[in-house]
């Protein structure tokens, strides 16, 4: 078995790259898709393309199921089977299970793309009030993710039993790290493919004739929306943890055993803060609004303690390697690969993500902004800027290795994430300060027959603009990572001078890393900041919102 | 029984009770939370289970 990742999957057997290739083709292709679908709805916002409300809607229906719901679960199954098979070098067992998950994911993906083209748009979370006009929508839209779910519940079975078997065989003592965290990341997911079972079948057997109206999808979506939108995030972690790994040869200075802790913390952790999705319902006692907001302060202590993990070892290697002062260990990282570019913009969009989401859950707020623009502002630092850039970042590692052919133009690519990072900025700052100023989302057109105030269409064209930023420099990141795809004729250089590798070296004692605290200490701080601004406005300001739904 | 096993352990009590407390909540109609975190409560155990499943090292084949 190969010392490297790059050596592991160039060691693979052809049908486990096949396979890989495949899944990871049609995720990027519907990320393109996706993203075409934002950058139109953005446009539509901003008024720079005029479209009716209804293809508006469709528009947001594609965006959000296609990137949502599809890119970042196929690229996370093809992700979890890459890295599953190999973490013993010698590749996926039950690939038959694999494959028929992935064509159960495929068929669902077919059917939500013709479900949102039939009837009213149902937006991604396909509820059942908007297709009750039209039930033969809801049921080809519901009977995609019903697949989806299938295949989420089936695909993760062929990682497990190939972590296990060399347990089962009496060669494996214990897992490794990555190995326990890739189990547990595929334990999670299928449990998330139940809960989308659990939440569209009440739709599809109303649709169907064969049960009543499902009243409660509401409180069902929540269920099902708290563990898609955990999972990318602990998956995110994860590939930080393994692709730092990959780039520079670091592991955890604080030992396996402290990470397989923080890998299970997440399991742990994620379910008991579930109950903060629950604000907006009307019957809530207080007591139980209490609880939710104290269990809400919980959610993202693994994310911040792996994220101190992963840090504070790379600053303490880099500084072995010569980098001096607070931030000079940081001009020693890999930089020319665009994986170390795309990995930096996930750590700042997740800082910025945990700030306002922090200001999102908290009782007393969440009513007034959950349907508000704030929502779209904020979790685009998550799917964007964190979770499709780590997923970008792991694929641009695996695919070039799996195919045998070099990084499609590194020198351009590593740009790209920090082009993202500005569109993402403008996005964000104009989406929560629309928020907090009460513009709403799911509105194509918030101009209100000239009754809205004036700054909302400046607020939207600001958003048109950061999103088409965002969404050119994603597309060409997806796209180059894309090309990667196609099998080289010509054996990748053992060492293309992208990565660098430390790993052999053993750290100084006593060497100091006051990144990761000093990260942490900041978004607390701006934590505080943004919540103290949002009770401010919302005090002063005479636009309230209401929430009704959720996010 | 190695660490692997013992991580697992609390994920599958804090979903069993969590799921005990949503299906036993009179507010909200909450069966839902139920269902999920007791499907991953027992699946959880499943995994675990898998965990213990082990030949002995010295019945290992060679390589």
């Amino acid at each position: 078995m190969g010392s490297t990742y790059k050596e592991r999957f160039a060691a693979l057997p052809a049908r486990d790259r096949r396979l890989l290739v495949a899944m990871s083709a049609a995720a990027l292709g519907m990320l393109l898709l996706g993203i075409v679908g934002g950058l139109l709805t953005a446009l539509a916002r901003g008024g720079l393309i005029d479209i009716l409300p209804n293809t508006g809607y469709r528009l947001l229906t594609l965006h959000g199921v296609s990137i949502f719901f599809y890119w970042l679960f196929i690229a996370q199954a093809a992700l979890l089977l890459g890295f599953a098979a190999v973490e013993q070098g010698r590749g996926l067992l039950r690939r038959g299970l694999a494959w028929l998950g992935f064509a159960l994911m495929l068929a669902g993906f077919g059917a939500s793309m013709a479900g949102a083209h039939i009837g009213v748009p149902l937006l991604y979370d396909g509820a059942p009030g908007l297709g009750a006009l039209t039930p033969s929508g809801l049921l080809v839209f519901n009977l995609g993710y019903l697949l989806l779910g299938m295949g989420l519940l089936v695909l993760p079975a062929a990682a497990i039993v190939t972590l296990l078997t060399p347990r089962w065989e009496g060669r494996q003592d214990r897992l490794s790290a990555v190995g326990f965290a890739l189990f547990a990341w595929a334990g999670f997911l299928m449990v998330s493919g139940f809960a989308a079972l659990y939440t569209f079948l009440p739709g599809t057997l109303w649709a169907l004739g064969l049960g009543a109206f499902p009243e409660n999808h509401g409180t069902n979506w929540h269920i099902v929306f708290h563990n898609m939108h955990y999972l990318p995030l602990m998956a995110t972690v994860i590939l930080w943890y393994v692709l730092v790994q990959a780039l520079t040869g670091v592991k955890s200075v604080f030992g396996e055993r402290f990470s397989k802790i923080v890998f299970a913390m997440y399991l742990v952790f994620v379910p008991p803060t579930s109950l903060y999705h629950m604000f907006l319902e009307p019957d809530l006692p207080g007591a139980v609004r209490v609880t939710g907001s104290l269990l809400s302060l919980f959610v993202s202590v693994p994310t911040l303690t792996a994220f101190l993990i992963i840090i504070a070892s790379l600053e303490i290697h880099a500084r072995g390697q010569g980098g001096r002062g607070l931030f000079g260990w940081l001009r020693v990282l890999p930089w020319r690969h665009p994986a170390m570019s795309a990995l930096a913009v996930a750590v700042l969009s997740m800082g910025l993500g945990i700030v306002f989401a922090f200001v999102l859950i908290q009782e007393r707020l969440a009513p007034l902004l959950s349907d508000t623009f704030f929502v779209p502002g904020y979790f685009h630092f998550f799917t964007v800027g964190t979770v499709s850039l780590t997923l970008l970042a792991a694929l641009a590692v695996m695919l070039p290795a799996l195919g045998g052919r070099p990084l499609w133009r590194p020198g351009l690519l590593r740009w790209m994430p920090w082009l993202v990072f500005v569109g993402l900025l403008v996005f964000g700052a104009a989406g929560v300060a629309a928020g907090y100023l009460g513009v709403p989302r799911r509105v194509i057109d918030v101009a209100y027959q000239g009754q809205a105030p004036m700054l909302w269409q400046g607020l939207m064209l600001a958003i048109a603009i950061g999103g088409a930023v965002m969404a050119s420099a994603l597309a060409v990141m997806a796209a180059g990572v894309a090309a990667s795809l196609w099998r080289g004729r010509v054996p990748v250089p053992a060492s293309a001078g992208l990565t660098v590798d430390w790993g052999g070296g053993t750290p100084a004692p006593g060497v100091a890393a006051w990144m990761g605290p000093l990260s942490v200490l900041i978004i607390v701080a701006a934590m505080y900041l943004f919540t103290a601004l949002g009770f401010e406005l919302m005090q002063w300001l005479p636009v309230t919102a209401s929430g009704g739904g959720g996010h | 029984m190695n660490e692997d096993f013992w991580l697992i352990v609390p994920v599958v009590a804090v979903w069993a009770l969590l799921g005990l407390a949503y299906a036993l909540a009179p507010w909200g109609d909450m069966i839902g939370y139920a269902w999920v975190w007791g499907f991953g409560s027992v699946l959880f155990l499943a995994l675990a289970g898998l965990l213990l499943w082990r030949r002995p090292p010295d019945s290992a084949p060679p390589g």
